[in-house]
């Protein structure tokens, strides 16, 4: 009988990519005579596949190719799930659902949705509406809705306001029920749904017994677990966004977030003025002056909604409505002059800290020199 | 609620002798629920399918999970961050049932083997019983759950939630109205590409995560994965097979699992139609599709959405007379050349804004609207023995590269359409 043969979906890395966003080089922990006593050492693997509406990325450690595939496929299940339930691309979804029907009555939902509704709103009011789970009506305006982007017509601009607002989302516990006080109003979790996905995905990986494993959606959104073996955490680099080939910083994740919002392909110029994708909630108009935000936090959920808030606020502001942020860090590059970007740090964490910032601004470790 | 204790005769009840997705919309939508109309809902496995439907059923207003029951503990953990932090836990399902007079129905999501067991003795306490798919592992559970349903003042509807997705109604509905002509064949598949392991935290408890893999508790894919095809086939020809020939082999994943990780079964009904169903887990180009073949055109139906082809006008293309009087609508040329396959787009099952939504979902609304109103669900035992049925024949005949008869007796389990 012909040998059956194995069709490996996980692949071990053999070298990692020094130009990627986030890198990592495969460590063995144990010298030969440890290896006597000891189970081998785990192995790295790495996974890609399409998930909301860009790629997810699963880096893990494992003691084989089989482990790594269950726990890949369990970590991509929870991923799937996240986006099931909140995809506004899915007819059945259940934020579809929501947007349907709770402008017309109350409607009740499950305890993870009406959670994260929950936590958005609080968000909301953390940041003074810089962050708003209701911005999907400006963002269609503007044509940030998987398109280029134009400028709206006034009367688009204001209907769009008009049907926005965090304010219009009115929540009761007691039964679970959401209710949308104007009509046209509707959630988006495009700010928050990532990070909510990588940490229920983090979270089921950590329940299987995962130490080291880094976690990514779209470039934009990391989960750290852990750090690979004598590192002293998951390198991610964070690009200049005037020069993506050139890093601008790099951070060493341990059991933490990481998220980047803004860049040099996702904005459009109009006048002689470039516009990122990032609407101003409170403005209607695109948000201006910052070109990129990097935030690190405890959970990506609060790293994907603070880079958003924190483009929209500006350093100054961002300062002052971020107090009670625990555990937020943030990076900003300034749109003031192209040639030298100005970098704004707020809480960034010293040299030794993790994470922390190597070399000062331009200097990241090579493969061979981590 | 305690429900038995009303006379319910709504309307709506009376009139229909299932409840449709316009009884789910006012179910999803209801704003008030009294207490009489609470239902307190008991889980029986809280795995996987446990946990999602315990999510599914807390969409619906007035619905609660009051027990958990698990053999596996740490499942408690996970459940209770769902239903709630003080729900009671139960390792033995015979202890919940006794201990919780409050409730009103159960979901059973146990491993395959334990289903006749679970589902029976809710169903004899009275309970509403929401049976995952597939119904029974052998014939013999089949019977003795739909004998225990027919004997209780419980309600079962098995978890076969595409009876409930609009998209799937309305092809069904189509096809009764000949659409597509005479429909012979239906072509099922479920093709993935993973090894269909769940994580083992120690080895000790590998035939408990990874039941789907052993014979003991599992009917593999054809159970798992089948049994939704192998309804669909039995909701298109309205009625049961009378006979299936099999194959399927451990092809991708020699790793000490019984189940087979690549199965076909061919299925043939008395009135001439044809189920062929496959599934594989060593690549996933087709992933689930329902492809339904008449002499007037093809269905093709996924998890998400349906669509129609039609076959280029000829004389066997019999339709009746309505779809003249109806007139022609126009669209793109669905034309194919000569017997190269079409590759064209088809015409998408249009389901009316707002009636769109998760199977499961209206499946779970389904369940509740029938407890409150005591009403038959669409879904109910006899077409879980259908299916579950057709499962465990088909296994016996892929596992004995044999031809396994229906044994007569089996009634016919047409859903009311």
């Amino acid at each position: 009988m012909a040998q059956p043969r194995w069709e490996p979906v996980t692949f071990p890395l053999p070298i990692p990519s020094l130009r990627a966003v986030a890198l990592l080089v495969p460590v063995l922990q144990g010298g030969p005579q440890t290896r006597l006593v000891s189970p081998p050492p785990d192995s790295v693997y790495q996974q890609v596949r399409p998930a909301m509406g860009t790629i997810a990325e699963i880096t893990l450690f494992a003691r084989n190719k089989h482990r790594a595939a269950e726990l890949m496929e369990a970590a991509f299940g929870e991923i799937e799930r996240v986006e099931a339930s909140l995809s506004s691309y899915r007819a059945g979804s259940e934020l579809n659902r929501l947007n349907q029907h709770a402008a017309h009555s109350p409607v009740t939902t499950d305890p993870e949705m009406f959670g994260l509704i929950e936590r958005a709103l609080d968000f909301s009011e953390m940041t003074q509406g810089a962050f708003d789970v209701t911005v999907g009506p400006l963002l269609k305006a503007w044509g940030f809705f998987g398109g280029a982007g134009h400028t709206p017509l006034a009367e688009e601009l204001r209907a769009a306001r008009e049907a926005s607002g965090w304010k219009g989302v009115t929540l009761s516990p007691g039964d679970r029920s959401v209710q949308f006080l104007k009509p046209g109003l509707e959630l988006d979790f495009g700010g928050m749904g990532k990070g909510w996905a990588l940490d229920r995905a983090a979270a089921v990986l950590k329940d299987l017994g995962v130490d080291a494993a880094l976690l990514g959606l779209g470039k934009s959104s990391y989960y750290a677990i852990g750090r690979p073996p004598e590192k002293p955490g998951w390198l991610v680099v964070i690009p200049d966004p005037n020069d993506p080939e050139e890093p601008l910083s790099c951070v060493y994740l341990e059991d933490g977030a990481l998220s980047t919002s803004g860049s040099a392909e996702r904005s459009f110029e109009l006048d002689g003025q470039r516009y990122s994708h990032i609407i101003d909630p409170r403005t209607g108009q695109p948000s201006i002056g910052v070109i990129q935000v990097t935030v690190t936090a405890k959970t990506t959920t609060e790293s994907d909604v603070y880079s958003t808030a924190i483009f929209v606020l500006g350093p100054d502001e961002a300062k002052n409505s971020l107090n009670d942020a625990d555990g937020v860090s943030a990076l900003l590059v300034m749109e003031e002059d192209r040639a030298s970007p100005t970098v704004i740090t707020l809480e960034w964490p010293e040299r030794d800290a993790h994470p922390i910032l190597i070399g000062g601004f331009g200097g990241c470790p090579g493969p061979s020199g981590i | 609620m305690k429900r038995r204790d009303f006379v319910r005769a709504s309307a709506v009840a009376a009139s229909s002798p299932f409840l449709g997705v316009d009884v789910v919309a006012e179910t999803l939508s209801r704003t008030r629920v009294s207490p009489s109309d609470q239902v307190n809902l008991g889980v029986i496995g809280a795995g996987s399918r446990g946990k999602h439907m315990m999510r599914v059923f807390l969409r619906v207003p007035g619905v609660r999970v009051t027990a958990l029951c698990d053999v596996y503990e740490p499942r408690f953990r996970e459940s209770r961050q769902i239903s709630g932090e003080n729900t009671p836990t139960f390792v033995d399902y015979r202890r919940m049932l006794d201990a919780s007079d409050d409730l009103d129905a159960v979901i059973v999501a146990t491993p395959l083997s334990f289903h006749g067991e679970h589902m029976v003795a809710s169903l004899e306490r009275g309970l509403n019983v929401y049976g995952e798919k597939a119904m029974g592992f052998t014939v013999k559970d089949c019977d003795a759950i739909v004998a225990a349903a027919q004997a209780s003042p419980g309600r079962f509807q098995t978890g076969l939630q595409y009876r409930y997705a609009p998209w799937y109604r309305q092809a069904i509905d189509r096809i009764r109205a000949g659409e597509i002509g005479r429909v012979t064949h239906v072509y099922g598949y479920w093709h993935r590409n993973y090894n269909w392991r769940r994580p083992v935290p120690e080895p000790s408890l590998e035939r408990l995560i990874n039941w789907r893999l052993y014979r003991e508790y599992s009917g593999g894919l054809l159970a798992e994965l089948g049994s939704h095809q192998i309804d669909v086939a039995n909701w298109i020809f309205g009625e049961m097979p009378e006979s299936v020939v099999g194959a399927g082999a451990v092809t991708f994943y020699p790793d000490g699992r019984e189940t087979f990780d690549n199965v076909q079964a061919i299925f043939t009904y008395p009135s001439g139609g044809t189920h062929v169903f496959s599934s594989v887990i060593g690549n996933h180009k087709v992933g689930y599709q329902v492809n339904i073949y008449g002499t007037g055109g093809t269905i093709e139906l996924t998890l998400e959405d349906g669509a129609f082809y039609y076959e280029p006008a000829r004389a066997n293309s019999a339709v009746p007379l309505e779809l003249i009087e109806a007139g022609a609508h126009t669209s793109a040329t669905l034309a194919t050349r000569g017997d190269m396959p079409y590759r064209g787009p088809g015409l998408p099952i249009d389901v009316p804004e707002g009636e769109m939504g998760s199977p499961d979902l209206f499946a779970a609304a389904a369940f509740v609207e029938s407890i409150r109103t005591d009403t038959r669900p669409f879904a109910d035992e006899e077409v879980g023995r259908a299916s579950a049925v057709a499962v465990a024949l088909g296994n016996q005949a892929t596992r004995g590269r044999e031809r396994v008869d229906f044994p007569h007796g089996l009634e016919d389990t047409e859903g009311p359409s």
